[in-house]
């Protein structure tokens, strides 16, 4: 059992129950989580940008930091670890806007949380919860075994923002 | 975007001359004496990069000053709680006062990133100027993250131009960072000879 710090553009799969994938100080960036509902398998990515094909410079990226090569990439590795497909859904955490610098950096957080949402209608993922927007840092844990996502806001307490119910629990098994 | 020594060590004397300007504005608008670290010039992984500048989730006062003129450009200030408690000290402005203390950081940050970017521009032959500054306190991954986000463009790499300011005598040290934009620091090595660019290649 362990801690998995998921850092800008990374991502990380369990399905080792006691694990937790963790992304610490979540500013413009988007914690996406995906689990399914026996919360036995995990997986978190750590989107930093909306769209790799804004991307013109050429230079290579992980696919993690991109929102329409993250989220297939997580399915990937959902499915890889045993996850059932149609029980699969997405948590999303981040998203804020830090500062407002000018043309350039126009409401990324904003940006990058369409673009996960897009991308997870594509792949037929629904979202369950998110914790987004407004101008405030956010860490989120996801515990892989029992399923549950939290979130801390900057100064705050980490809070519980999506759980799996027991008659999920009794479908998954 | 791949750079090599003789290139990050330009980089590096660039923030070195800046970050020595930005010592010597400070150590005048506190009335006493400010040294400056060697600054670091490094091309980083962005998934190594926020811990290179700090603990993620710790709390920090970070003050963010836009620049553009020639090329677009964030500094950002950093600041540990206690650190900055010191700094305002100085300046007469004390701990309770939540919003006053964010202004003075913000006045800090004004004074140090135009005396930076001052520096910049007659090295470089750039036009830069200083945005108004903001300030927020909050966790230094969601500062620096956000920050680093917009500048790293397609690639993997962030390039992280680190000095550390120390008031002298005093316990009091913060760091800042000059992060430029996409584009941005191939230009400014272009202004030193140290970039090729297309029609360098085609002449």
């Amino acid at each position: 059992m362990s801690e998995l710090m998921v850092r800008m553009a990374e991502l990380a799969a369990s399905q080792d129950a006691g694990d937790v994938l963790t992304a610490l100080g979540l500013g413009s960036c988007v914690g996406v989580a995906l689990l399914d509902g026996s919360g036995a398998v995990a997986a978190l990515g750590h989107v930093v940008l909306p769209d790799s094909r804004e991307a013109t410079d050429g230079a290579a990226a992980k696919p993690a930091k991109f929102a329409d090569t993250a989220v297939p990439t997580l399915v990937e590795e959902m499915l890889r670890n045993g996850a059932r497909r149609g029980g699969l859904y997405a948590v999303l955490v981040g998203g804020a806007q830090m500062f407002s610098l000018g043309a350039n950096s126009l409401d990324i957080g904003r940006r990058n949380e369409a673009g996960v949402r897009e991308a997870l209608e594509a792949a037929g993922v629904p979202v369950r919860t998110a914790v987004t927007g407004g101008g405030v840092g956010r860490t989120i844990r996801v515990y892989v075994g029992t399923g549950t996502v939290t979130c801390k806001e900057a100064g705050g307490t980490e809070t519980d923002v999506s759980t799996i119910t027991s008659s999920e629990l009794a479908e998954a098994a | 975007m791949n750079l090599t020594d003789i290139q990050l060590d330009a980089l590096r004397e660039i923030a070195n001359i800046g970050s020595g300007n930005a010592a010597t504005a400070l150590a005048g608008m506190l009335g006493r004496p400010v040294d400056l670290a060697v600054p670091t010039a490094r091309a980083l992984p962005l998934a190594d990069a926020v811990d290179a500048v700090g603990q993620a989730d710790e709390q920090v006062t970070a003050v963010a000053l836009p620049v553009d003129g020639g090329i677009d450009a964030i500094v950002l200030l950093i600041f540990q709680p206690e650190q900055a408690e010191r700094l305002i000290g100085y300046l007469g402005v004390g701990p309770d006062d939540p919003e006053m203390a964010l202004s003075a950081l913000s006045e800090i940050g004004n004074i140090l990133g135009s005396a930076y970017t001052g520096a910049l521009s007659i090295m470089c032959d750039l036009d830069l100027e200083p945005q108004p500054p903001q300030a927020v306190d909050d966790m230094l991954g969601a500062v620096v993250s956000s920050v680093l986000a917009v500048a790293s463009g397609a690639g993997d790499m962030a390039l992280l131009l680190d000095s550390a300011l120390h008031v002298d005598g005093t316990e009091c040290e913060f760091g800042f960072l000059f992060v430029p934009q996409p584009g941005g620091v191939e230009r400014l090595l272009g202004r030193l000879g140290l970039w090729a660019t297309e029609e360098d290649a085609a002449a």
